[in-house]
C-alpha cells in the first residue's frame, strides 16, 4: 500500500509541472498587459516601463517560469500584481472559502445520489424508480447559472427564507449558523449537476451488479435481501467511488460561476479576476492550489480504491 | 511683472468623474443634482454597498480596482491636500477645494506652488497632520530612497504626482511644490495624491500597510475580509465633522443579477450600476434610482489613417446615421443621454450649440454620395465584452451596426475582453486588427490625460488623429492656472474635434445606482466621485 502511494505521489510531480508550465505560457501568451491593466492608461509611459522591468515582465518567457517555479519550491509564490499583496494572502483564505462550499456540495452529492441511485437501481420500474430516474436526468441536464439564478429569485427574493450571497449577514451575529444559512443555496446549485450523474452511475452499476451472477449466486445461498444488498453495494462501490472522485475534481473547478453568483469569496472568482487582470502570479499560484487538489483527491480516490479492490493494488 | 494668483476654493474646469480606460467599475448620479435619495435630518445605520468590480487595495494611491474602488474605500479613507466639493451645485461639475491644505498660491512661473495647510486635522490614529506628514508621503511615492517607496506605489503614483519636480516644507504650516512644466490643474491632479498617517506607515511598514490603511477622511478602517468586503467605521474626529453613518460596507458583487438580488432580499441596501432592464421592476418595488450625469463618453474610436474612415466626411456621415436616442431610452432605460458632441455634458467644455449630430439617415446618405461613397462600404469594429464604465458595450454595438447598415455601412462586430483591448491599446494598436475600437472614458479625469486621447503624439491607440491646433490648445490651455481661460481653451479644443469628427459619439453614461427606501440623504453629484458624509440609513 506504502509503495502504491509513493508510485502515485511520484506521478503526481511531472502533472503539476506541466499544468503549471502549460498555464503560465497561456497566460503569458494572452492579449493583455497586466502592468497596462493595474496602472490605467493615465500613467506616464516611463511609470509603465520602469514597473515592467522591476517585475521581470520583459525576461524570456522559460526565465520567468524557471523563476516562478524555484520560488514556488521554497513556498514564495510571489506577489499579485493587481492586489500589490502576496499571493499567499490573497489565496489561502479563498482556498478556505471554496473548500467549504466543496465539502457541503459533495455531501449533498454523495448523499443525494446514493439516495437516488439506489432508489432507481432496486425497484427500477416503481413510481420512486421512474422518479429518480427523471430527477437525475434533470439534475444533470438544468444550467448552472439559471438554476442558481432561479434559487435566489425563489428563496433570497421572493420567500426570503435565505441570503442572496456572501459568508455571512453583515446585519447578523456571523456565527456558524449565520455560515450554513449562506451555505445552502451555492451548495445546491453546485451540486446538481454531479449529484444527477452520481445518482446515474450508481444506478447503473448496482443494478449490473444486482442482475448479475454475483446477486444470483448470493440468494441461491439462502442470504437474505439485506444481506445481498449489502455485498452489491461494495461491489458497485468502486463505480461510485470513481465517479465521486471525479465529481469532487469537478466541483473544486467547477464551482467558479456559483462563486460569482452567489458572491462567494473563493479561489474561482478569485482566478477569474486575476485572469481578467493577467495577474500572473495570481494566475499561477491559484492553479497550482487547484491542480494541488485535484492531484490530491485523485491520489486519495485511489488508495481508497485500492483499499475496497486488492487487484487495484498490483 | 510678477503675478501671484491667489486662489481659494477654486472651481476646477472640468468635472471630476473618470471612467478613462482601465479606470474604475461602477458608477453614481443622482436625477438632476441634487439629493437622489430622501432628506432629513436622521443619522446613524450601516450603508452596504454592492459594488460592481473587486475591492480596492486599501494602501492609499494603489488601488487597482479603478475609479470605483477610489470612490468607495480610497476617498473615504484618505484625503489630498485638495477635494472635490460633491455636495453643492450638483446641477454642475464639481469644483476642486481645499481639503488638507486651505488655500494655495502658484507663482508666475505657474509651476511652484505654496499650500497653506489646514490646522488642527489630525489622522484616524490620533497622529497630528502636519507638513511633515506630506512631506512624508511625497517621499513614499516619489523618492526611491525612502524606506517606505515601492516600485507599486511609485508607479501608481505616477499618474497624478508625477508631474512634482521637487517638494519641501517651508514652515509647519506650509509646503512648497514645484511642478516639471507648467500645470494650470495641479491643485485638482493633488486630490487624488493621497495622505496616509506616517506613524501608521512606519509601524506596519509599506508592506502591510494595506492591512492597517489610516487616513484623515470621514471613514476609517475596520476590516476586510478579502475578497468579499471591506468594512469602515465613521471617523467621529472628521474635521468637517462627523459623517452621519456609523458603519459602511462595500462589499465586490461583479454580477449584475446577483447585485439586484442582494438590494432585493435585503443584503444590501445600496447597489452601483443596477442592469438598466431591472430598473423598471426596482422602482415600482419602491427602490430609489439615482442617477446623474459626468464627464463619460461612450465612443468608436475611427481609424483616421485608412479609406474609407480617413474622410471627414464619412465620419460625419457615420454620426448622423446613429439613433443616439433610441440607445439611451429604450436599451439603457434613461440610463445615460444622447451625445452629439466630443465634450461630454457634464463638463465645462460642452457647449450646447456644438450638439451637431442629430439622427439624420437621409444626410448621411447624402454626406456618403459627396465622399465618393453612395453605396457604403464594409468595415470592423472591436468591442470589449465588459470592463468598467462600458454599460452595454455589445448591445450598444448592435443597435449602432443596425443603424449604420440603414446607410449601407456594413459593421462587422469583433468582440474581446477589456484587459486584452486596453493592453493592445497602450501599445498603439488594434486588438483583432479592426478599422475601430469602441470603449468608454471619462474625458476629463485628470485633464492632464486628454492629449492622451486626442493628442497626436499619443502613446496610445487613437485612430491616428492629428490636428496641431488640437495639440497647440490642450497644451497651452493646460498650462494656464487660470480656469476660466482653461475652461475656454479646452471648449475651443473640442469643438475642433467635433467638426473634425474622428470618433463616433454616442451616449454619455448619467451613472444609476439603486438605493433601499431606507437609505436618506445622498447628494449625487456630477462625478464618479461621492461624498457619503450626509448619507444615513433609517
Amino acid at each position: 500500500m506504502t509503495r502504491f502511494l509513493l508510485r502515485r505521489l511520484l506521478l503526481a510531480v511531472p502533472t503539476l509541472l506541466g499544468v503549471t508550465a502549460v498555464v503560465f505560457a497561456t497566460v503569458a501568451l494572452v492579449p493583455g498587459d497586466p502592468v497596462a491593466a493595474f496602472l490605467g492608461p493615465g500613467a506616464p509611459p516611463e511609470a509603465r516601463r520602469e514597473l515592467t522591468e522591476r517585475l521581470g515582465l520583459e525576461q524570456p518567457l522559460p526565465v520567468r517560469y524557471a523563476d516562478w517555479l524555484g520560488h514556488a519550491l521554497t513556498g514564495d509564490l510571489g506577489t499579485s500584481i493587481s492586489g500589490q499583496r502576496p499571493v499567499a494572502d490573497l489565496l489561502l483564505p479563498a482556498l478556505g472559502q471554496t473548500l467549504t462550499l466543496t465539502a457541503a456540495a459533495f455531501l449533498l452529492v454523495l448523499a443525494g445520489g446514493v439516495a437516488l441511485g439506489a432508489l432507481g437501481a432496486l425497484r427500477p420500474r416503481s413510481a420512486g424508480g421512474r422518479i429518480s430516474g427523471a430527477l437525475s436526468a434533470l439534475a444533470v441536464s438544468a444550467p448552472q447559472y439559471s438554476v442558481a439564478l432561479l434559487l435566489i429569485a425563489v428563496f433570497a427574493v421572493g420567500l426570503r427564507w435565505l441570503p442572496a450571497g456572501g459568508t455571512h449577514d453583515v446585519f447578523g451575529d456571523g456565527g456558524p449558523i449565520d455560515l450554513a444559512r449562506h451555505l445552502i443555496l451555492p451548495a445546491v446549485a453546485a451540486a446538481l449537476v454531479p449529484l444527477g450523474l452520481t445518482a446515474r452511475v450508481f444506478r447503473a452499476a448496482l443494478g449490473g451488479v444486482l442482475a448479475g451472477e454475483l446477486a444470483d449466486s448470493l440468494r441461491a445461498r439462502g442470504l437474505r435481501p439485506a444481506a445481498v444488498l449489502r455485498h452489491c453495494v461494495h461491489n458497485a462501490s468502486p463505480a461510485l467511488l470513481t465517479i465521486g472522485g471525479l465529481q469532487l475534481a469537478y466541483l473544486l473547478e467547477g464551482v467558479i460561476f456559483v462563486e460569482t453568483l452567489f458572491a462567494w469569496p473563493g479561489i474561482g472568482r478569485l482566478l477569474y479576476d486575476a485572469l481578467t487582470a493577467r495577474d500572473l502570479p495570481l494566475v499561477q499560484g491559484g492553479v497550482l492550489m487547484v491542480a494541488v487538489a485535484f492531484v490530491g483527491v485523485n491520489i486519495l480516490v485511489d488508495a481508497a480504491h485500492a483499499v475496497i479492490d486488492p487487484r487495484v493494488r498490483n | 511683472m510678477t503675478r501671484t494668483a491667489r486662489i481659494r476654493t477654486r472651481a476646477v474646469a472640468l468635472p471630476a468623474a473618470a471612467v478613462l480606460l482601465t479606470a474604475a467599475a461602477g458608477c453614481a448620479g443622482s436625477s438632476g443634482g441634487s439629493a437622489g435619495a430622501g432628506g432629513g435630518n436622521g443619522h446613524g445605520g450601516t450603508l452596504v454597498i454592492g459594488a460592481t468590480g473587486k475591492l480596492p487595495n486599501p494602501d492609499t494611491v494603489i488601488g487597482g480596482a479603478g475609479f470605483e474602488g477610489k470612490r468607495l474605500v480610497s476617498f473615504q479613507l484618505y484625503e489630498g491636500l485638495t477635494r472635490y466639493e460633491l455636495l453643492k451645485d450638483t446641477d454642475k461639475p464639481p469644483v476642486v477645494t481645499g481639503a488638507l491644505a486651505t488655500d494655495w498660491q502658484v507663482a508666475a512661473d505657474a509651476r511652484t506652488w505654496t499650500f497653506t495647510l489646514r490646522k488642527g486635522v489630525t489622522f484616524q490614529d490620533g497622529t497630528p497632520f502636519d507638513a511633515d506628514a506630506v512631506i512624508f508621503n511625497l517621499a513614499r511615492y516619489l523618492d526611491k530612497k525612502s524606506p517606505e517607496y515601492t516600485d507599486a506605489l511609485g508607479a501608481a503614483a505616477a499618474e497624478y504626482a508625477g508631474d512634482i519636480a521637487s517638494y519641501r516644507k517651508t514652515d509647519a504650516d506650509h509646503v512648497e511644490l514645484v511642478t516639471k512644466d507648467p500645470n494650470g490643474h495641479f491643485p485638482e491632479d493633488l486630490a487624488h495624491v493621497l495622505i496616509a498617517s506616517p506613524t501608521a506607515v512606519r509601524g506596519t511598514g509599506s508592506a502591510h500597510f494595506s492591512q492597517h490603511p489610516v487616513g484623515t477622511g470621514p471613514f476609517s478602517f475596520v476590516s476586510q475580509t478579502e475578497g468579499q468586503q471591506i468594512e469602515l467605521a465613521a471617523n467621529k474626529d472628521y474635521w468637517r465633522g462627523a459623517p452621519k453613518l456609523d458603519r459602511l460596507v462595500i462589499k465586490a458583487l461583479p454580477d449584475a443579477a446577483a447585485r439586484t438580488a442582494a438590494l432585493r432580499s435585503g443584503g444590501v441596501n445600496w447597489i452601483e450600476y443596477p442592469n438598466p432592464d431591472d430598473i423598471d421592476s426596482l422602482k415600482a418595488d419602491g427602490v430609489q434610482i439615482a442617477t446623474n450625469s459626468y464627464d463619460h463618453l461612450w465612443y468608436w474610436i475611427l481609424d483616421t489613417s485608412k479609406a474609407p474612415w480617413n474622410n471627414p466626411l464619412v465620419r460625419k456621415a457615420a454620426n448622423y446615421a446613429i439613433d443616439r436616442k433610441a440607445i439611451a431610452e429604450k436599451l439603457l432605460h434613461g440610463t445615460a443621454d444622447p451625445a452629439y458632441q466630443t465634450a461630454p455634458r457634464a463638463t465645462a467644455a460642452y457647449d450646447p450649440a456644438e450638439d451637431v449630430y442629430s439622427y439624420d439617415p437621409a444626410k448621411a446618405r447624402q454626406l456618403l454620395t459627396e465622399a465618393g461613397v453612395p453605396n457604403g462600404f464594409s468595415t470592423s469594429v472591436t468591442v470589449p465584452t465588459g470592463g468598467s464604465g462600458n454599460l452595454l458595450p455589445v448591445p450598444i454595438a448592435e443597435a449602432l451596426q443596425r443603424d449604420l447598415a440603414a446607410v449601407g455601412i456594413k459593421v462587422e462586430l469583433r468582440t474581446t475582453d477589456w484587459t486584452t483591448l486596453i493592453g493592445a491599446e497602450a501599445k498603439g494598436e488594434v486588438a483583432l486588427g479592426s478599422d475601430a475600437v469602441a470603449q468608454s472614458t471619462t474625458l476629463f479625469q485628470s485633464e492632464a490625460l486628454l492629449p492622451l486621447f486626442l493628442g497626436s503624439k499619443s502613446p496610445f491607440w487613437t485612430g491616428h488623429y492629428a490636428n496641431p491646433q488640437v495639440d497647440e490648445l490642450l497644451a497651452s490651455s493646460a498650462a494656464n492656472a487660470d480656469q476660466a481661460a482653461r475652461q475656454a481653451g479646452y471648449r475651443t479644443a473640442l469643438s475642433l474635434v467635433t467638426q473634425d469628427a474622428p470618433w463616433l459619439f454616442v451616449v454619455n453614461d448619467r451613472n444609476p445606482r439603486a438605493l433601499s427606501p431606507k437609505v436618506q440623504g445622498l447628494v449625487q453629484p456630477q462625478s464618479w466621485f461621492l461624498d457619503l458624509t450626509t448619507v444615513w440609513v433609517r
